[in-house]
């Protein structure tokens, strides 16, 4: 399978060119749907056009003293290296100079991520099968050269392949390519290139491959292999395991304000308006992050923002017109800098909805009004239910039975009422600590007993009301305790209330409510309010829980109420 | 249900509808009791004891059912069978109609989403054409994209429960696919923590690649994409319920994704409850790798109103439902279950037990066709002359029989409102009267839009026969949705008045009395409105008072049309109940659609243990009902005792007392027939302790694995605990 000797013209110069060189199978360059290659890829491109030293600085910016150093480590053609681990924090430019690199050179390597290799079976036959120039396809029913599962096997194929890599191609390619004339220093060396070592870590068998990764030099004792690990995380990381020749290590910094810059500048159409976008953006979000990529995806829609005033796009702007974008931009870049990820609508349908709502929230703002609309249909029972768990989950159990509890109704909150000021800081205090400590978790049977509690009363007052409405009928009631525990599955699955511990007989289930604040009251907005209840119990129970909230949720139940019956 | 012979057949038809659905399905068995008031209350105050109290009997409807039946003596199998039949036609129809209108209220979306996703795939590879060789190759490419991000439609279902939304989204991708596009429908179950991401990879590469290997690899996914069938065409993976996805495995896969999009054009379609369910569920490294899109389903109430007019509204199907079943599945749809996907199993169960029950269902289908009709009347006279000349053909007998019945439900009719003596007459009156009564019911719906009412609600009030329109007396009417309707209606302003009468045009067009005044009204409003744009042309200083003009033309429109929808609502909304053979297309009995739909399995375990004599039917124990005896079943005698305790049960008293009931009654028995003597001798090495022992763990496991009691604490290592919810 390895090296097909049958194909002497294109792939075969591949062979010997491009670095990773797998030469393509006949069957699959000529069908005519695959782009034909007009114009060669950018990797073909590269090798042709011998590039220089410069060229490689120029393309990665900042990363100079790394490159050097690495190509000081890695040595001229034909000698061999020591291990080197380079390492520095995500997205700054290791694996993309290493590729440059190689490619500049023009030496021999095999690439292998552990992010898309995410097994030891997978990693070990992904790096034979580009040592052994093997390709998937179908009519090999996309299986791998060799099938390879344990470490061992590994290092006897690794080694058979190796030495066969190492002499099979030099033959061929002096019989194939010798025009070239430097046929003979490339291809001594073969350069292994392990990607996201520090993924290795979390796997199932990390401890055995770790080692047997960083040992490879020792194992395979062959010089004219070169072993190079990226890594995201320090190499103190993996000195434990390796007990062996210590890789030499190159660490890639942050970029600095100045590379990023620069790096953004780079394949800009509009230089001057960029440059004036990144004048006012950079400052701010490389404080936040120096991550490329990170502060890439934060750039490219502020940018479109940034150029909505503008007609024409080539346009070089002024200093009055630079105000004017800023001004434009201004609102949005906070929210930008808050927010990871936003959502954008895509059809016009979406914008139009988009906007009449955020018409909607920006009125109801204006009338003291809050909530926007509940954009998500829950049953009734599931509201309650919801609204329970956020009871149980921001109030200690301790207050149920003062709360909930049918004896402790009114006479309660009278005493309560009367309570002295060091008995309110006090339970001021408590109210803050339980709002620092977040959401706490609680067993199904109290969320139970909440939910019975809060819709014995509704069933109360529907009841009250069926007199005169004729639209509950008698049925209505029974639905609201009818399913609680299918309705608790349908609202775990919807993230809105999660489940710790393991699911036994026995039932130590805790549960925990996951929705903040401003959900819970627009569910009790817009579903229960929809649900006439009587505001005395409102006011008997809620103003003591929870504090804040709680009268929150009870001026609100009553307004809702009282809206309702001037409805009528 | 009592096991009679009619119930059989639909029983085996609910059994095989469910094979056809798909694995996760909402499931009515673990419905909780339904409390009785004045239990809940008093559970209150004396929670200790908790105490089952036993249902009178069975439901008392389908006992008066029966005794209608038996009074007819449809045991015969052919009306069994000719009611089969007729279910079968009525519920097929009924459920293309249904699936027909579903996919219509999706189909924009549809569109819209593979515009989307063609717009992607297009920016994916507006860079350097990429030839197999690059795609194929391990390494990343080296061009100058910062960040990879896949395309990702949002789509938001608005809904907690994702039952519904399963199939929209099987049908988005079948959508998808016959457009060219290569589909893998991922589920939450391929995201589970316990495979990793080997487990979503391998479902994946298993739905694409024919001939996958087992080792899940993406360069087998990049190999498949080189094959010059499968290349060019966008990869698209739907996860229809992202948020039950597990977090930690979805960011992988996004992120191994990521390093591939370049080269491979993938792109999602997520359904998603909320929008910043994303943000809670993936950290953000994973997140910066999706470009995301977002995108709506219709809500489940928007799919309500286009059901409810299609399959209860229009009057095609010959099965329709009353009243009290529609409050109750109203309230069933929004107080507890909120899935169109149960409300349609209800209508399902609502309609298998109307043809088991009424005798006349399988008239049904043909009411609504006049050719039919006239047919059943020829034969009717015709038998009857044959059955007069020879008494012993049975089949005359039984067509006779048929028109018998038709006979008393036209009797019955009598009592409820205005009905003709004559059959062919009610017949037709009631097909005339059922299509005016829906297109009056549309055409309030029209007026409700505004307002944002739902047509169920509007069809439950339109249904009820206590607001009996026919009585010009009834205030009710005023108050119900349907005068809130007309006060709306004069409140309209002048445009949307233009397009209600032109929708009301389309639905009166078969009601003509009503709908030459629609016409007359529309022309009216036309002219006004031309009036208008003429008015606003004129000079400034008219302008005052023209405005004032118009404003009172416009009133008088909007007037105009309230009193016609005043009239017609008064004409022709009869609720379906008042007409008469009503029950041939209207299932009513709102008791046993409750009683299918809600099986108690938790109320109904403790009930049959605490009746396990009524099942056995054996001779020891029946004469005594309270009494317990050692030959009933022991799980059943523990229960019974566990009554006597509060929550927690002592083990040790519990014990005792099953030892003395499994012991007693041998005392008592005993005698009767042996000495003292013989009875020690025969009772000691039979129920020695250890087998009583044995006996009781064993009870005592039965209960646990049946959910009633829970298993000694290690606080309270001798006592275990009765887990009742609202029981």
């Amino acid at each position: 399978m390895a090296g097909d000797e049958g194909t002497p013209q294109t792939p075969a110069r591949r062979v010997t060119r491009s670095s990773s060189a797998t030469p393509l199978k006949p069957s699959l360059v000529t069908p005519n749907l695959l782009p034909p290659p007009t114009h060669p890829p950018p990797q073909e491109s590269l090798s042709t056009e011998p590039m220089s030293a410069d060229d490689l600085l120029a393309l990665l910016p900042g990363r100079k003293s790394q490159i050097l150093e690495f190509l000081r480590v890695i040595g001229p053609p034909n000698s061999p290296m020591l291990p080197a681990l380079l390492y520095g924090g995500p997205s700054t430019g290791k694996t993309i100079t290493i590729l440059h690199v190689f490619r500049l050179l023009r030496r021999r390597f095999v690439y292998a991520s552990c992010r898309s290799c995410y097994s030891p079976r997978i990693l070990f036959e992904t790096v034979l099968n580009q040592l052994l120039f093997h390709r998937r396809s179908r009519e090999n029913g996309y299986s791998s050269a060799k099938r390879c599962e344990r470490a061992s096997d590994f290092v006897n194929l690794l080694r058979d392949a190796l030495t066969r890599a190492i002499t099979g191609p030099r033959d061929e390619k002096k019989k194939s390519c010798s025009k070239e004339g430097h046929g003979d220093g490339i291809g001594e060396m073969i350069y292994l290139v392990f990607d996201n070592v520090e993924l290795i870590r979390s796997w199932d068998k990390g401890s055995e491959v770790l080692p047997l990764l960083f040992r490879m030099a020792d194992v395979l004792k062959t010089p004219a292999v070169g072993l190079i690990y990226i890594s995201r995380a320090m190499p103190d990381a993996y000195y434990s395991m390796t007990g062996s020749v210590e890789p030499i290590s190159i660490y890639f910094p942050d970029y600095t304000v100045d590379d990023l810059h620069y790096i953004f500048m780079r394949n800009q159409v509009n230089q001057k308006l960029y440059s004036s976008f990144l004048s006012i953006v950079l400052k701010p979000f490389s404080r936040v992050t120096k991550r490329v990529d990170e502060l890439a995806t934060a750039f490219d829609p502020l940018f479109m923002k940034y150029c909505e005033p503008l007609t024409d796009l080539s346009l070089v702007p002024d200093e009055a017109m630079k105000r004017k974008l800023f001004d434009h931009l201004q609102p949005h870049l906070t929210a930008s800098l808050n927010e990871i990820f936003t959502v954008t609508p895509w059809s016009l349908v979406e914008v139009a909805k988009e906007r009449t709502s955020k018409r909607g929230h920006i009125r109801k703002l204006c009338g003291k009004e809050l909530f926007s609309e509940l954009d998500i249909h829950m049953s009734t029972s599931a509201k309650y239910l919801l609204i329970s768990a956020f009871l149980a989950s921001r109030n200690p159990a301790t207050l149920d039975a003062a709360l909930f509890d049918s004896t402790g109704g009114s006479n309660n909150r009278k005493r309560k009422r009367k309570s002295t000021h060091t008995s309110l800081d006090q339970q001021d205090d408590m109210a803050e600590e339980i709002l620092m400590k977040g959401p706490g978790t609680f067993p199904l049977e109290r969320l139970l007993a909440i939910f019975q509690c809060i819709t014995s009363v509704m069933d109360c007052s529907v009841e009250e009301d069926q007199f005169e409405d004729g639209v509950l009928t008698e049925g209505s009631n029974v639905w609201l305790m009818s399913d609680a525990l299918l309705q608790l599955s349908t609202l775990c699955n919807a993230n809105f209330i999660c489940k710790s511990g393991n699911f036994q007989l026995e039932g130590s289930t805790r549960y925990r409510s996951m929705i903040d604040e401003d959900m819970a009251l627009k569910v009790v907005w817009r579903g229960v309010s929809t649900f006439h209840c009587r505001s005395t119990y409102i006011e008997d129970r809620f103003p003591i829980c929870y504090h804040g909230f709680g009268s929150l949720i009870c001026n609100n139940w009553t307004n809702g109420s009282q809206l309702l019956k001037l409805e009528k | 249900m009592s096991p009679s012979p009619i119930s059989m057949p639909p029983s085996s038809l609910v059994a095989d509808d469910t094979t056809g659905d798909s694995v996760l399905q909402p499931f009515f068995v673990l419905h909780k009791a339904l409390p009785q008031k004045c239990e809940r209350k008093a559970a209150g105050s004396t929670r200790t004891r908790r105490k089952i109290d036993l249902p009178p009997s069975s439901p008392k409807s389908p006992e008066k059912s029966d005794a209608v039946a038996s009074s007819v003596g449809p045991n015969d199998t052919n009306y069994e069978r000719l009611r089969l039949e007729a279910f079968n036609m009525t519920w097929s129809k009924i459920d293309t109609t249904i699936k027909e209108i579903l996919t219509r209220v999706h189909r924009s979306l549809f569109a819209e989403v593979h515009q989307w996703a063609l717009e992607s795939f297009l920016a994916l590879k507006s860079g350097e054409p990429r030839n197999a060789f690059e795609i194929q190759s391990p390494y990343p490419l080296l061009d100058d994209v910062i960040c990879k991000q896949i395309p990702t439609a949002m789509i938001l279902t608005k809904n907690a429960e994702f039952v519904d939304d399963m199939l929209t989204f099987q049908e988005l991708g079948e959508h998808l696919k016959s457009k060219g596009c290569h589909i893998a429908n991922l589920s939450a179950m391929d995201f589970c923590a316990k495979d990793g991401i080997a487990g979503c990879l391998r479902s994946l590469l298993r739905q694409l690649v024919m001939d996958a290997p087992d080792l899940a690899d993406m360069s087998v996914l990049s190999s498949w994409y080189c094959e010059p069938e499968n290349y060019d065409h966008p990869v698209i993976i739907v996860i229809d319920d992202m948020e039950r996805c597990c977090g930690a495995i979805l960011a992988d896969f996004i992120r191994l994704l990521s390093e591939w999009v370049m080269k491979l054009p993938v792109i999602f379609i997520m359904g998603v409850a909320t929008t910043d369910t994303a943000k809670k569920l993936l950290p953000s490294d994973a997140l910066q790798h999706l470009q995301s899109s977002k995108f709506t389903l219709g809500s489940p109430l928007e799919r309500m109103n286009a059901l409810v007019e299609a399959v209860l509204v229009k009057p095609s199907f010959g099965f329709n439902i009353g009243h009290n079943v529609a409050v109750f599945m109203r309230n069933y749809f929004l107080g507890h279950d909120g899935t169109i996907t149960s409300f349609v199993r209800a209508l399902k169960l609502a309609c298998v037990k109307h043809f088991s029950m009424e005798p006349l269902s399988f008239l049904g289908i043909d009411i609504l066709d006049e050719n039919q009709v006239i047919l059943y009347l020829l034969l009717y006279s015709w038998f009857s002359y044959m059955a007069s000349v020879m008494h012993y053909l049975t089949l005359c007998l039984n067509m006779l029989l048929i028109f018998h019945l038709l006979k008393e439900a036209l009797i019955r009719g009598k009592d409820c409102t205005n009905s003709r003596d004559d059959l062919e007459e009610g017949l037709s009156d009631l097909r005339k009267l059922l299509k005016a009564w829906s297109s009056v019911i549309l055409c309030l719906y029209e007026v409700g839009k505004h307002n944002k009412i739902q047509l169920l609600d509007i069809f439950c009030e339109a249904t009820d026969p206590t607001l009996s329109s026919l009585d010009p007396s009834n205030h009710k009417l005023e108050r119900s949705f349907n005068g809130q309707n007309l006060a709306e209606g004069r409140e309209l302003p002048l445009s949307s008045l233009i397009k209600l009468l032109d929708l009301w045009s389309i639905h009166t067009e078969e009601l003509c009395e009503v709908h030459g005044e629609v016409r007359e009204l529309q022309s009216v409003v036309k002219s006004s409105n031309n009036g208008n744009n003429l008015k606003e042309r004129q000079i400034d200083c008219h302008r005052m008072s023209m405005s004032l003009c118009a404003g009172r033309t416009s009133l008088s429109v909007n007037g105009k049309a309230a009193a016609l929808l005043d009239y017609m609502v008064r004409k022709f909304l009869m609720p379906i109940e008042c007409l008469c053979f009503h029950e041939i297309i209207c299932f009513r009995n709102v008791d046993i659609l409750q009683s299918a739909l809600i099986g108690n399995p938790r109320r109904n375990i403790q009930i049959d243990l605490m009746k396990s004599t009524t099942y056995m039917k054996c001779s020891c124990c029946c004469s005594t009902e309270n009494v317990l005896s050692p030959t009933m079943h022991d799980t059943s005698v523990m229960y019974n005792l566990a009554q006597e305790h509060g929550d927690l049960i002592s083990l040790q008293d519990w014990y005792h007392s099953f030892k003395s009931t499994v012991l007693s009654t041998n005392k008592l028995k005993c005698p009767l027939q042996h000495s003292p003597m013989s009875k020690k001798v025969k009772s000691s090495p039979s129920e020695s302790e250890a087998s009583i022992q044995a006996r009781f763990c064993r009870a005592v496991i039965e209960l646990q694995i049946a959910g009633l009691i829970r298993m000694p604490s290690k606080k309270r290592p001798d006592f275990v605990q009765r887990v009742a919810f609202g029981l």
